[in-house]
């Protein structure tokens, strides 16, 4: 077991939320199953009062969650000075096996809890609670995602060992690596970029159409590219390093967190746009300002994402 | 319009200390009336009271208010429903004796969040209407039992309620306070108000602007009086 | 969203009018901040201090072991080790521990020779500010300031006598004293001319304590460590990373006993809260009903009970934060840093070096409030969800 402060903190974090979900897992199977609002019984009362409770666990969950993310990073980048050979987060994650399996689900759990709570304040707007049940089902998957992600993390502290020489982002993000990225990095880079801004392109089209289903994808689909040119062509420009591929790295001082501010500005543009359309999917009357929000952000996303190799063309006069 | 609609109201149900406090009560109110609950303690006032302000559920029945099936409405609904429809004035007052007037008053509008300028000029207009401008920031605890009645007035009616629910307003009253407590009323009613009171109190059984006398014995609906 | 300030203030005043109970929890929550964190800084101020240690280490030590013992090495290995190629310098040691029995402390006894290449940056520019000419001419010696310090506490104001193996004393004056950056390692120094602690230890002229060696590229460390110890086999190798791993094994394994210490008072301060947040007057509970009755929601009653516990938690946290730097960094972390660093008698005492970063202050954030929340979490919406027709009766 790796134990410093930080991991603890995250470990006795991952104790609470792991008692707290459960409750509302119990409540939500209760609610799945028994949930009828015509109904006057005491049963249906007191079901009401602990949807309210397991919704609070869930807020208070999510609420958490967020910053926790960051400082997991962090934690990880810190833990990159212990282990021989990691030089940033992205070492330390690597030198478990399940180590990036650990990130998706964090991030779909960010992605998914997030969604629940939009879905839950509207419900609360309507005093059909039409949603209730929807919204407890969807709980019923969130929470063994969050088991699977919590036991992901607990094994991950468990089986980080100090001794073991493991390879960084130098060599886990580049094509001779065995990894499962490296296929991906045959791409060549002009394909890549008109990849991105393609999408970027179909996105502004999806938002003047104002079709939800196709503003859902749209959203999705420039999360993932957002994330694969990052790493393939981007970042290099935030490094100046035509070989440096790590999507960790830029969190660090050195790049003056640039990459929080990245991941924050992509995380609510894309994040806005896939649950407010799935929301105006559900009830047609949901309010269009998402639509806008995630517009701003993932406009700010791509403008700040383009400046870096713009940038650079000016300075030097070259490409990398 | 308020409909209650055959409800009843059991207490601890399939207990040994069951008790039926309301039951199969049929009722319709209509909007700016007048009404008496009258009956002694225990006959059921208070619980129809708390059940019109879905303060608690009945367990047969359901009540409507304009349409609105305030019985069968969750929790957080209900809230709302009385924070934008009813003022409550209590037999004790239930104010919060450590706070202020001013405090108490603002109370019900607290979630709301309200505009600053809208809620001082409304309040100032309460204040000077019930005559207690000097005592804005005295704590409740340090008022006369005269100037807490007409803080908890005020309080009930600074949300502009459509309905005035008073359960027993002058039981602690003297014979003079309870008069003016009933020239308030008498001023509330003409302005398209319903107020519902359940008292046993006898100054309110011959007044003339009241529109119907409902008495409650042992639960159950015993004679409506139109007057 | 706009911040409701009507409900901030219902949610202070209502601390207030609680006040004893506010008060407890505000201070109990303030004290187990304050021991975490006062916990926290003195690891990172130790750690630092270990780091700045380490750094001016020497990069290979090497020993002599006669039946398993570390024994004295003999002088003339030194230039049989400056013909390894890679190795910069080879320097002996003479050096070891004197107790002084009266104030029960260990005195590290240095040897030093001006024309030596010295191998620590520190005595180098002890060496430098000293007359040492002055010091060999009259066989006197440098103290560091926690030595000087025992030695006038037993009346010896200007010089010392050791007493040698053999019962005789030997009076050696204090010609001044020094302090270096790295207070924990200089505080029992006391560097004298190799003579006198040869005759102090009653040591072989022909020996040393140990031969310290420098290697112009770290790289080959490891493996010039092989090769001494295939011509040396009675020799024991130590490199600075050994080094660094062993004094972080033990400083960790310290820290860890600590955080243990402190996820048992987390879990005694979760239950308090619960406690105090689920005991509810009956007042309360009337408050709480009329707040209903009036139209206040479960989720209402839920935020203001958040404002509460998070004006708290602010409250704690700045103040215990505050605390723990004034007694950490001011008052030098009475006990506590004795107990930290565990060999309070035999060392005498040290500053702490002032280090404050923002990642402490967000562990102490992810390990304090979550869990302050946590316990409020459940009482509070008991109480919120609480029929309000009790108001009625």
């Amino acid at each position: 077991m790796f134990l410093t402060p930080e991991t603890i903190a995250i470990l006795i974090l991952d104790c609470i939320f792991i008692v707290f979900a459960f409750f509302a897992f119990v409540i939500s199977i209760n609610i799945v199953k028994k949930w009828d609002l015509n109904s006057t019984s005491s049963l249906q009362y007191s079901l009401e009062k602990k949807a309210i409770l397991a919704a609070t666990i869930i807020k208070y969950i999510f609420v958490l969650k967020l910053p926790l993310f960051m400082f997991f990073v962090f934690t990880a980048d810190k833990i990159s000075g212990v282990i021989t050979g990691a030089m940033c987060a992205a070492g330390v994650v690597n030198s478990v096996e399940f180590g990036l399996w650990l990130f998706v689900f964090k991030i779909i759990n960010l992605f998914v809890f997030g969604f629940w709570i939009a879905l839950h304040v509207k419900d609360m707007q309507d005093e059909k609670l039409s949603l209730t049940k929807l919204k407890f089902s969807i709980f019923l998957v969130a929470f063994l995602l969050l088991i699977i992600e919590i036991a992901y993390e607990i094994s991950f502290f468990a089986s980080l060992d100090v001794d073991k020489i493991v390879s960084c982002c130098g060599t886990l993000f580049s094509v001779a690596s065995a990894s499962s990225f490296s296929v991906i990095f045959m791409i060549p880079n002009n394909i890549i970029i008109t990849i991105f801004y393609a999408t970027f392109f179909l996105y502004l089209v999806s938002f003047f159409l104002k079709s939800e289903l196709f503003f859902f994808f749209s959203n999705l689909v420039f999360f993932i590219v957002s994330i694969i040119s990052l790493i393939l062509f981007f970042c290099t420009y935030i490094y100046e390093l035509p070989t440096h591929h790590c999507p960790f790295c830029f969190l660090q001082k050195e790049y003056h967190y640039v990459g929080y501010l990245l991941y924050v500005t992509l995380f609510i543009g894309t994040f806005s746009g896939i649950s407010g359309s799935i929301l105006s999917l559900l009830k047609p009357h949901h309010s269009k300002s998402y639509y806008k929000v995630s517009l701003f952000f993932n406009t700010l996303y791509t403008a700040i994402i383009t400046a870096y190799p713009v940038v650079f063309y000016i300075k030097n006069g070259v490409w990398l | 319009m308020i409909r209650c609609k055959n409800i009843s109201k059991i207490f601890n149900v399939n207990k040994p200390n069951e008790l039926t406090a309301l039951k199969e009560i049929d009722l319709k109110f209509k909007e700016g009336e007048l009404v008496i609950l009258k009956g002694a303690s225990g006959s059921g006032k208070s619980t129809l009271l708390s059940l019109i302000a879905a303060l608690s559920k009945p367990n047969v029945g359901e009540v409507i208010i304009d349409e609105k099936r305030i019985s069968k409405m969750p929790d957080n609904f209900t809230s709302l429903f009385r924070r934008e429809n009813v003022g409550f004035i209590f037999q004790k007052y239930n104010l919060i004796p450590t706070l202020s007037a001013y405090d108490n008053i603002i109370l019900p509008l607290i979630p709301t969040n309200p505009n600053e300028k809208q809620l001082h000029k409304r309040i100032d207009e309460l204040l000077k209407t019930f005559c207690i401008e000097d005592k804005k920031d005295v704590l409740v605890k340090n008022l006369s039992g005269g100037e807490q009645q007409r803080v908890a007035i005020s309080r009930a009616l600074i949300n502009n309620p459509k309905i005035i629910i008073a359960d027993e307003p002058t039981a602690n009253l003297d014979a003079k306070l309870s008069l003016d407590f009933i020239e308030i009323i008498k001023s509330l009613k003409n302005d398209a108000t319903t107020i519902l009171i359940a008292t046993h109190d006898p100054l309110f059984f011959d007044l003339d602007f009241v529109d119907k006398i409902v008495e409650l014995k042992n639960g159950e609906v015993i004679d409506v009086s139109h007057s | 969203m706009k911040i409701n300030h009507y409900l901030i203030g219902f949610a202070v005043s209502s601390l207030f009018r609680r006040g004893t109970k506010s008060l407890f929890v505000l201070f109990i929550f303030t004290a187990l901040i304050f021991l975490l964190s006062s916990i926290l800084f003195i690891s990172n101020s130790i750690k630092e201090e270990l780091n700045l240690t380490l750094d001016s280490l020497p990069q290979i030590i090497v020993q002599k072991l006669q039946a398993g013992r570390q024994t004295n090495i003999e002088l003339k290995r030194v230039n049989k080790l400056l013909e390894f190629q890679g190795v910069q310098s080879a320097v002996p040691r003479i050096w070891g521990y004197y107790y002084f029995e009266k104030a029960g402390v260990n005195f590290s006894l240095v040897g030093i020779d001006a024309y030596d290449k010295q191998y620590k940056n520190s005595f180098a520019n002890i060496v430098k500010n000293v007359n040492f000419d002055a010091l060999e001419k009259t066989s006197s010696m440098v103290v560091g300031q926690g030595v000087k310090k025992a030695l006038s506490e037993n009346y010896y104001k200007n010089y010392f006598n050791f007493i040698k193996p053999d019962g005789d004393f030997i009076k050696v004056p204090i010609a001044s004293t020094f302090s270096s950056k790295t207070s924990l390692e200089s505080n029992d120094i006391i560097l004298m001319p190799r003579s006198l602690v040869l005759e102090i230890f009653g040591m072989d002229k022909t020996k040393a304590t140990d031969i310290v060696l420098s290697v112009a590229n770290p790289e080959e460390i490891p493996t010039i460590a092989k090769k001494i110890k295939n011509l040396y086999p009675d020799t024991r190798v130590i490199t600075k990373s050994d080094l660094k791993v062993s004094y972080q094994n033990i400083f960790d394994y310290k820290s860890g006993m600590f955080l243990a210490l402190f996820v048992i008072s987390a879990f005694t301060f979760f239950m308090i809260i619960y406690d105090k947040a689920s005991g509810l007057s009956s007042e309360e509970k009337k408050e709480i009903g009329i707040l209903k009755a009036l139209g206040w929601k479960i989720d209402d009653i839920l935020q203001e009970k958040f404002y509460e516990a998070f004006i708290i938690s602010f409250v704690a946290f700045i103040s215990a934060i505050i605390l723990s730097l004034f007694f950490v960094y001011t008052l030098e972390a009475p006990i506590l840093k004795e107990i930290f660093i565990g060999y309070s008698r035999l060392k005498p005492s040290f500053d702490l070096p002032f280090i404050l970063d923002v990642q402490t202050i967000f562990l102490l954030f992810f390990l304090t409030i979550p869990l302050y929340l946590a316990a409020i979490i459940i009482p509070s919406w008991r109480v919120a969800s609480m029929d309000a027709d009790e108001v009625m009766r």
